[in-house]
């Protein structure tokens, strides 16, 4: 186990530095420039190149690139050049944000997806499962910018019970989550459907069955518990990639989270910001796929970690 | 065995489904719950919110200066001046300030002036303040100065602020320098510190833009007329509209013209319009060989006649701007109505004909969200031009520094840009100074704006700026512009009106054609 675990933080760490490399070669290779957006529409050629010295602009990539490195290995990402501040406190700073409306999307996910995903297996080809089926199919055509601007218009101006914006108080919360978690509860339930579906269709439920265990036990503790790997590896894939910045959802409700740092970032050409904020976020990426690798071993005795699964 | 294997792991399969169904019900839950309990985003009673489309990263003005920003900067930190009515400058923390000579303005500081910590405004902080803005590099704010006046000081609260040339605009100039004691005044963003503004900042949050600010009780000045003033960062405008509809949100500015017309009518809802002082042009590439057609002014003027600019203002724009008749916004000091343009394509089709012009290709570009939009009002010129012949090539480009290296001729050939230039101070030399007074000098360096280099026309604009004489410094103004006129720099351009919207229980706010208004006038009458 300790091995499994040093080897997967080691690839784990591999795998981050290829992404933070290559994000730093990538955003020089894109067009546009940070001094000219720092020194805005007045700024002289003089005034650019003097902003391009203080940047470190005027240095060759590979020059660029050591210094990055360097100042990575001592936690240095440099000063973001928005906001004049460490470019890793600024996205420290919007991280809880991320993480609370991420972590709230996901669990009113798993909450609502998996229990409508095993009703309707349960209830194959009845009037039921094709209900489900449509508002499945409709969560999942609706994109997220679209369903954030209704669920504001009825739930913020006709009946004006939650906040429109931002995260002043709790209830804040509720509408993101609600629009991230729209899309995310159509794919998961199919998701959960499917596998349920085809467990429940399996010989050892029907042996079961016979020898008389009851419907809730067959469901829950036989084709749910072993549907419950591919759901927890999509529900961890898909609180990964909600880590790296739900952006449009962001934007729309005004959500002070790394998605829309991001998008500032990118407009501003702010190289530092960027670079730091793929860094946390791609490190919080690999740490949730590796605890959900760690949470296998819980859910199926057959799985050791490190070892393949023996039938 | 079974047993022992449970017993070694301590929990089950079972244990942990229903721990996470459990945590993800109460997690998930809880919020709803809170908020069902809870206050919604509404800021209370007594509190002002403004809803800003860009994020306000400091009350400082030294490096960045929206128009947005500056209704709140001026709240906290103040200047010597103000841009007022008639955008003519009016004194703040200068009690005077008058010209003593061509090249000397005397000022004198208000006695009662003094910062929320009680101590005075000095003479020494308006020298600190110059010099800190001198230091920065780039800043938006000392761009604007020909030439930075030296403080000589004459008593207390006296002193010269002294030019090598004659500097007239300086007082205008002046209101963009914001004043702060000198001991805590840097060459940065002051992020912290004290102002003598009507308001403190008593919250600030620069990652998320949203700052809060109390009434100051030792302000200097009246009282102002809200106790709190929430100012949040919205950079989404359907969700600044819809935040304004739900009453989270008092105020909203800068706003599109379909926005306004979706407020517009709306129960509890006013819109603010005013002719601002952003001059858009599609402004020709003055960087063209000399044998290429858009070196001529009368090829430049023939297409110009090929614009339909009262239909585009009409049904693309909707009446959300004013059409300029001249080389500078009208609404500025010293802005003259030196010329129109027509809609003419027969006439301009004859004129290329008489140039010899057929078969013209001409590439029109635009950094995306220049001004509202964009891309239909492009469109439709592209059409126009094809009405007389013209084939245009529209190119879009995305912000994020690419608009200065295509202004300085270093991003490669085009025609035509569409280009928006802003204006603080109110004064049309500003924007002649940055639009029209290019050199060979500043060509060297691709600083010209658009290549833009006649030597009668700098020196024109330059005698105007050194002119200290108003009837004649007016004369020479309108001689200037009437010469530009004539050299047709655009193919049409227009100014953009500044557009707020406020809820009904906001009064006394009266938006400046900078896009401003003064924040301690604005008063809240409860829902």
């Amino acid at each position: 186990m300790a091995r499994y675990l040093a080897l997967r933080i080691a690839q784990s760490l591999l795998t981050v530095f290829l992404i933070v490399s290559t994000v730093f070669v990538l955003v020089r290779l894109a067009p546009g420039d940070p001094a000219a957006a720092v020194g805005g529409p007045l700024a002289t050629t003089e005034d650019l190149q003097a902003i391009r010295e203080e940047m470190g602009l005027v240095d060759s990539v590979p020059q660029q690139y050591w210094h990055f490195i360097t100042g990575l290995l001592q936690g240095d990402l440099g000063m973001s050049y928005s906001f004049r501040e460490p470019a890793l406190d600024v996205v420290l700073e919007r991280l809880p944000y991320t993480i609370t409306l991420a972590g709230a999307a996901i669990l009113l996910t798993a909450l609502v997806a998996i229990p409508l995903g095993v009703f309707t297996a349960r209830r194959a080809n009845t009037g039921w499962d094709l209900g489900a089926n449509v508002g499945t199919i409709a969560g999942q055509s609706m994109p997220e910018f679209w369903t954030g601007i209704m669920l504001l218009t009825l739930l913020a101006v006709v009946v004006p019970i939650f906040p429109a914006s931002g995260f002043t108080t709790w209830s804040g919360l509720v509408l993101p989550a609600v629009t991230i978690a729209l899309l995310q509860v159509a794919l998961i339930s199919r998701l959960v459907h499917r596998e349920m579906a085809a467990n429940l269709a399996a010989p050892y439920v029907t042996v079961a069955r016979s020898r008389g265990s009851a419907e809730r036990a067959l469901t829950w503790r036989y084709a749910f518990a072993n549907s419950s790997i591919p759901v927890l590896t999509a529900l961890g894939t898909r609180f990964a990639s909600m880590l790296n910045g739900v952006v449009v959802v962001e934007v729309v409700f005004a959500w002070p989270g790394i998605g829309s740092l991001v998008v500032r970032a990118l407009e501003t050409r702010d190289y530092p910001l960027i670079q730091a904020t793929v860094l946390v976020t791609s490190l919080l990426a690999i740490g949730v796929q590796l605890l959900v690798d760690l949470l296998y071993p819980l859910l199926d005795p057959r799985v050791r970690v490190g070892k393949a699964v023996s039938r | 065995m079974d047993g022992s294997g449970r017993s070694r792991r301590g929990m089950s399969r079972r244990d942990l489904l229903r721990a996470g169904f459990a945590t993800s019900a109460g997690l998930a839950l809880g919020p709803v719950l809170a908020a069902c309990a809870g206050p919604t985003g509404t800021s209370g009673a007594g509190t002002l919110t403004l809803a800003l489309n860009r994020s306000l990263v400091s009350l400082d003005n030294k490096l960045n200066q929206f128009d947005a920003h500056v209704t709140v900067q001026r709240a906290v930190r103040q200047a010597l001046t103000r841009i007022g009515d008639g955008l003519r400058p009016e004194p703040v923390l200068a009690e005077s300030f008058e010209l003593a000579s061509p090249t000397a303005w005397r000022v004198r500081l208000r006695p009662e002036a003094v910062y929320s910590d009680g101590t005075p405004v000095t003479v020494a902080d308006v020298a600190t303040a110059l010099e800190m803005y001198q230091q920065v590099e780039a800043s938006f704010v000392g761009n604007q100065f020909p030439e930075w006046p030296q403080v000589e000081q004459v008593d207390d609260q006296t002193f010269d602020l002294v030019t090598q040339r004659p500097l007239v605009g300086l007082d205008a100039l002046m209101s963009n320098i914001l004043i702060s004691p000198a001991a805590a005044n840097l060459p940065e963003e002051l992020s912290d510190g004290v102002g003598s503004g009507p308001y403190l900042v008593t919250e600030a949050n620069r990652g998320t833009g949203d700052y809060t600010l109390r009434a100051n009780p030792d302000y200097w000045g009246p009282a102002p007329g809200v106790e709190r003033v929430s100012i949040r960062f919205l950079p989404e405008e359907t969700s600044r509209v819809l935040a304004l509809r739900s009453g989270e949100v008092d105020v909203i500015d800068s706003i599109s013209p379909d926005s306004a017309e979706q407020l517009d009518g709306l129960p509890g809802m006013n819109l603010l319009q005013a002719q601002g002082t952003r001059l858009v042009q599609l402004f020709y590439n003055f960087r063209k060989p000399p044998e290429h057609p858009l070196s001529r002014p009368a090829v430049r003027r023939a297409l110009s006649l090929a614009i339909d600019g009262p239909s585009i203002v009409r049904d693309v724009l909707l009446d959300s701007v004013t059409p300029t008749d001249g080389v500078v916004p009208l609404s500025l000091d010293g802005a003259y109505e030196v010329g129109s343009f027509e809609f003419d394509p027969r006439r301009a089709r004859q004129m290329l004909d008489a140039e010899g012009v057929d078969d013209l290709e001409l590439t029109i570009i635009w950094e995306s969200g220049e001004f509202a939009s964009d891309a239909y009002v492009m469109e439709a010129v592209a059409q126009m031009l094809g009405d007389i012949g013209v084939r245009a090539h529209l190119r879009q480009f995305e912000p994020g520094g690419d608009l200065p290296t295509w202004r300085q001729g270093r991003g490669g050939d085009f025609d035509i840009i569409g280009n928006g230039y802003g204006n603080q101070t109110g004064l049309a030399l500003t924007s002649l100074q940055g639009l029209f007074a290019g050199t060979p000098e500043m060509e060297a360096t691709g600083d010209a704006f658009m290549g833009f280099v006649y030597d009668d026309i700098a020196g024109g604009i330059t005698a105007a700026a050194a002119e200290t004489d108003d009837e004649r410094r007016a004369v020479l103004l309108e001689d200037v512009q009437r010469s530009i006129w004539d050299l047709w720099p655009a193919m049409w351009a227009f100014t953009q009106d500044v557009l707020l919207a406020h809820r009904d229980t906001v009064s006394g706010l009266d938006l400046l054609p900078i896009n401003s208004y003064d924040l301690a006038a604005v008063r809240l009458e409860e829902g």
